[in-house]
């Protein structure tokens, strides 16, 4: 085991058949599980990056010499040394039905839909205009923080939400509410680590006054439901709405303080 | 009391404490019933506050702050009036009742289920539910009724199942293929006298219910309390059928269409027709052509919104034969709108559901609508093959950029149009896209076909690209007009590409080459080796 | 908030606890059994200390004209009325008197006997027969469907359980009970949307439903002085007071005009739906 750890060789079989498993399940579906969002990776891109690891390999092992003749060794050896015939008839056949495989994948009809790569949470505008109103959001704190009783905010919010929220983002705030099936990107889980806690109040005034229409183009604002809220909601509703968001899911939003910028991945 | 019980602890020896012990138990025990009953509605009411209220009502009316934009409305619990229950018609449910509701929610309805809350908060929140209503301190709990055991499914349990949905006359409401489009249908009004839908059974991951073999015969033999639906079970008890007949309609029904909905598939398959394209929307010219299920919500992203809108989803199936396309699409609408049968339901609705702003349509002296909006659906795709993912807005475009429409209307038929937004139409009367569409026992059939490229304005496919596609309905007998409507998001349509020889020569191809390569690589190896 | 439901439930036992006291656990199940039990049992009813009452429900002025009864979709119903077809029958006026107005002691009883024998409602070509009916609490109410086609029958009370029965052919017959005293309680059928009618019930036997010619008529009620309730479903509700004396017929009389209509019909707690406004309320009209 040991043996084949340090040869080069196996070394950069290990780091290909490692990537591959990262970029193909750990990205996609592990971290989800352990609650980071994340989607899985078209193949189109996991070819992409494997071909960048093989360079990378191909590019480490060439520097030195030493490292770049015992990498070779193996693949001169199976080609010439007559105590590994079977093995060269073996791969032989079996490359050329893999690389013939390949390319029937890419020529083959497919029906799949084609790949959307969508950013979750873009950046966020400096500023932005509510009904003509410019707002400046960098540093920018829930006004209701500071004014009236915040029972009364939660109230207010919890109704709006009630109102106009939950047909998408659920009663649960899970984004598993009753229309949510229709709605693709589907509805935003609140419950979910990846959101609230990684945002700014001010982001998430963002996201509901000015919704899908308001999208930078990362965040495919073609198919987003979001309505654009400054059309139905007042500033004070929306931000009693994102009070109940935080405080019914026991989560907290990033503060200016800690950070310098807008919750943005 | 303390003092009485020092006392007698000094008297007694430490033997005596035993007893003592036990009767101080059972002294707690006999007290329970209040203590904790109290402590129970205390917690339950926490829960209910913070989850329930907004919709049930602070006071348990079915009257919180978003309850009129629900149809059905949320569940009055001071009337008791529960649908879904175990026990005979008017009877209370039982605690289980309660919580099969609570933790599986009622398909169709706004009420999910609650798997964030805890066993012990669920049994609290049962407690808090039940004081609402005098009637659950009237009496002891009552007991389920007697469901027997269900004799077994298979095609001939479905077949006199079917018989006994006649026997029975579910079609009065239900209608012949359970589309809830039966005669009554129109008329029928939950307890309070707001319409109710009699349950599309085609739907069964909508039914309040649940959708199960057991769950649709439970419902049966019970009835749902507060709605039209009578529980059959004097009807079975005088003969009319017989208790497996009433398990055998069970079998049936939930044979009537699929019990989950439909996976969703992005990619509408539009393959090459064999013998030329089906003419209209007949049965027999799509049978075996792969249909696709797209569900529906309301609009609910512009003013005025849809909140309880009738279609809930729709199927595609397509075909080409290279020159032509030819779209069937399906949904199911209890009423072929306008159909004045249905003038009182279209009014009740105006008046029950928030219509979030709209006019409602008024009636004339005679107490008829002014207006009977047709029923209507739209096919929506952008004017051009879109360069990567962009696209025009799903909800029917915007001013910076239009979407390519199909249109079609109960009254006007089919058409084609450009949209810039939700109620903009700008027809284009020179696009060839033709179609007819029939309705049938509850559900619309619509046949479109048009050349695949064209001459006009439009969008022209290709063959083997994926084409943005998006869906938009309307019930006109439910006062759907305008922005009221169902909507989709974007889908994609995608026409098979003719069987091209590429599949077979390039991956051949590509085997010869790498194989030629690496044996020229061996050999030349093998070589250097020799000479060296 | 809560204290509104407390009241009504207090209230709710004192209707109870009236009407154990009064039908002497007429019951053999239900609420009123529970606090009947120790209710001293009803005296017997002695018959040389009883009297009758009799009048009518007289009708002054224009008689509304009946709305037509559209019932194309069940012409075997249809079938079985006469040229004119099938009429609405919330208002039935023949020579001056009203018929369908359900009468009852409303305040006095002190004691009666428990139900006996069976109240019955029958579905006959698409119309409930009889349209008013008046039962005893805890009275069985034998419902059967002599058409042979599907009834629902639906019945919607406030202070009692309701139910909802499938008929779906002749001779089915369906026993139910209502526990309290509750008028009215309201019956529809889903199946057939026109078909409407009204149970009164009461803790005494002391009632009687105005025949076609709007009279009606009270025996064996115990010498006393009492308050009559008259209650129609489009005119609403009047009083009188009447003294009965053993062996004696004492009077008493309802007189309805066509302006009457549009009065409040009392039917428990009846919740309205505010037309246009989106707005549920619940109204108690009793």
């Amino acid at each position: 085991m040991k043996r084949y750890l340090s040869h080069p060789f196996w070394q950069g079989a290990i780091v290909i058949v490692v990537s591959y498993v990262a970029f193909e399940w750990v990205i996609g579906y592990v971290l989800p599980v352990i609650g980071v969002a994340s989607a899985p990776v078209p193949s189109s891109v996991i070819l992409q990056y494997m071909l960048t690891v093989l360079v990378g390999i191909v590019l480490y092992m060439s520097a030195d010499e030493a490292r770049w003749k015992s990498f070779k060794k193996p693949i001169h050896e199976t080609m010439v040394a007559s105590d590994r015939k079977t093995l060269r008839g073996i791969l032989m056949v079996a490359l050329p039905v893999l690389i013939g495989w390949l390319a029937y994948q890419n020529v083959r009809p497919s029906y799949a839909a084609p790949a959307t790569l969508r950013s979750v949470h873009p950046a966020p505008p400096n500023q932005l205009t509510f009904r003509g109103e410019t707002i400046e959001l960098t540093g920018l704190e829930n006004p209701l923080h500071e004014e009236g009783s915040i029972e009364e905010h939660l109230a207010v919010g919890k109704r709006i939400y009630v109102r106009n929220c939950v047909p998408c983002h659920g009663d649960l705030l899970d984004g598993q509410g009753h229309y949510a099936p229709a709605f693709n990107p589907v509805p935003a889980d609140f419950t979910s680590s990846g959101n609230l806690p990684q945002l700014t109040e001010s982001y998430v005034f963002w996201r509901i006054v000015k919704g899908g229409p308001g999208l930078p183009r990362e965040g495919t604002p073609w198919d987003s439901a979001m309505p654009a809220w400054e059309t139905i909601l007042e500033q004070d509703e929306i931000w009693a709405t994102i009070l109940y968001l935080y405080d019914q899911t026991g989560f907290t939003p990033r503060t200016w303080e800690e950070e310098g910028e807008g919750g943005h991945e | 009391m303390m003092a009485l019980r020092r006392r007698a602890f000094g008297l007694v020896a430490p033997g005596g404490l035993a007893i003592l012990a036990v009767l101080a138990i059972a002294a707690v025990s006999a007290a329970p019933p209040l203590a904790a009953q109290e402590d129970a509605v205390a917690a339950g009411k926490v829960v209910y506050d913070r989850w329930c209220a907004e919709c049930h009502g602070e006071t348990g009316q079915g009257d919180g702050s978003a309850a009129a934009s629900m149809l059905p409305r949320p569940r009055d619990f001071t009337q008791a009036l529960y649908q879904i229950r175990t026990t005979g018609s008017g009877q209370l449910p039982t605690d289980a009742d309660i919580r099969f509701a609570i933790e599986n929610g009622l398909p169709g309805t706004t009420m999910p289920g609650w798997p964030n809350l805890s066993d012990g908060e669920i049994d609290d929140l049962i407690v808090y539910l039940k004081s609402f209503s005098r009637f659950f301190a009237q009496g002891p709990a009552p007991e389920p009724l007697d469901f027997g055991s269900d004799p077994g499914g298979g095609p001939a349990a479905i077949e006199a199942g079917a018989a006994a949905y006649l026997t029975m006359l579910c079609e009065e409401c239900h209608g012949l293929s359970g589309r809830g489009d039966g005669t009554s249908a129109p008329t029928l009004e939950d307890w309070r006298g707001l319409p109710i839908r009699a349950a599309d059974l085609t739907e069964a991951w909508v039914l309040n219910g649940g959708s199960s073999v057991e769950d649709m015969h439970t419902r049966m033999l019970t009835g749902l309390d507060g709605t039209p639906m009578p529980s059959a079970i004097d009807a079975m008890n005088s003969g009319v059928v017989s208790p497996d007949e009433v398990w055998q309609l069970a079998h049936y029904l939930a044979s009537m269409g699929p019990r989950e909905m439909p996976p969703l598939r992005e990619v509408i398959r539009v393959g090459r027709a064999e013998g030329g394209l089906p003419a209209d929307g007949g049965e027999e010219a799509w049978a075996g052509v792969e249909a696709f299920y797209f569900p529906m919500s309301g609009q609910v992203v512009q003013l005025p919104r849809n909140f309880a809108p009738t279609v809930d989803g729709l199927w595609v199936q397509g075909l080409h034969d290279g020159t032509d396309m030819a779209l069937r699409v399906q949904w199911n609408d209890p009423s072929n709108s306008p159909d004045s049968n249905w003038d009182e339901w279209q009014d009740k609705i105006t008046a029950a559901l928030d219509l979030d702003g709209a006019e409602p349509i008024a009636l004339d002296s005679a107490g008829a609508p002014t207006v009977r909006p047709p029923d209507a659906v739209l096919l929506q795709f952008p004017f051009e093959p879109p360069e990567g993912t962009d696209r025009p807005y799903f909800l029917m475009g915007d001013a910076r950029e239009p979407v390519y429409l199909w249109t079609w209307d109960s009254e006007a038929g089919v058409g084609a149009g450009r949209g810039r937004g939700l109620d903009s139409v700008e027809p284009l009367a020179e696009d060839p896209v033709t179609g007819e569409a029939t309705w049938e026992e509850g559900r619309w059939t619509l046949y479109l076909r048009r050349p695949i490229e064209i001459e006009s304005d439009g969008l022209d496919f290709a063959e083997g690209t994926p084409m943005p596609i998006a869906f938009q309905a309307w019930d006109g007998s439910s006062a759907e007009v305008g922005k009221r409507s169902s909507v989709s998001t974007w889908y994609y349509i995608l026409l098979e590409p003719p069987a091209s020889s590429t599949v077979v020569v390039t991956p051949l191809l590509a085997m010869l080459l790498t194989g030629a390569f690496g044996l020229v690589l061996v050999r030349r190896a093998q070589d250097r080796r020799r000479d060296g | 908030m809560r204290s509104h439901f407390w009241n009504r439930s207090a209230a709710l036992l004192g209707v109870v606890a009236m009407a154990a006291c009064g039908g002497g656990g007429g019951s053999s199940e239900g609420a009123a059994d529970d606090a009947g039990e120790a209710a001293p049992a009803a005296a017997a009813v002695d018959p040389a200390s009883v009297g009758t009452i009799s009048g009518m429900a007289n009708f002054g002025g224009m008689v509304p004209t009946m709305e037509a009864i559209d019932m194309s979709a069940e012409a075997d119903c249809a079938a079985g009325y006469g040229a004119d077809g099938p009429m609405a029958q919330n208002v039935l006026v023949s020579d001056g008197g009203l018929a369908n107005v359900f009468v009852y002691l409303s305040e006095g009883v002190s004691g009666a006997p428990a139900a006996s024998g069976a109240a019955a409602l029958d579905q006959v070509n698409c119309r409930y027969t009889p349209h008013v009916l008046g039962v005893q609490s805890g009275q069985d109410i034998e419902i059967s469907n002599s058409d042979n086609l599907l009834h629902n029958i639906n019945a919607t009370p406030t202070e009692n359980r309701g139910f909802n029965i499938s008929q779906p052919r002749a001779g089915i017959t369906s026993t139910q009970r209502f526990q309290v005293a509750e008028v009215m309680v309201p019956v529809r059928c889903d199946v057939h949307g026109w078909m409407q009618a009204y149970i009164g019930v009461v803790d005494h036997p002391y009632f009687a439903v105005t025949g076609p010619d709007g009279s009606y008529s009270i025996a064996n009620v115990p010498a006393g002085d009492y308050t009559m309730t008259a209650w129609h479903e489009e005119f609403g509700t009047m009083t009188a007071s009447v003294t009965v004396t053993a062996g004696g017929t004492a009077a008493a009389s309802f007189d309805y005009n066509g302006e009457m209509a549009g009065a409040d019909v009392p039917m428990g707690d009846a919740l309205v739906l505010e037309h246009g406004t989106n707005r549920i309320r619940v109204e108690r009209t009793q």
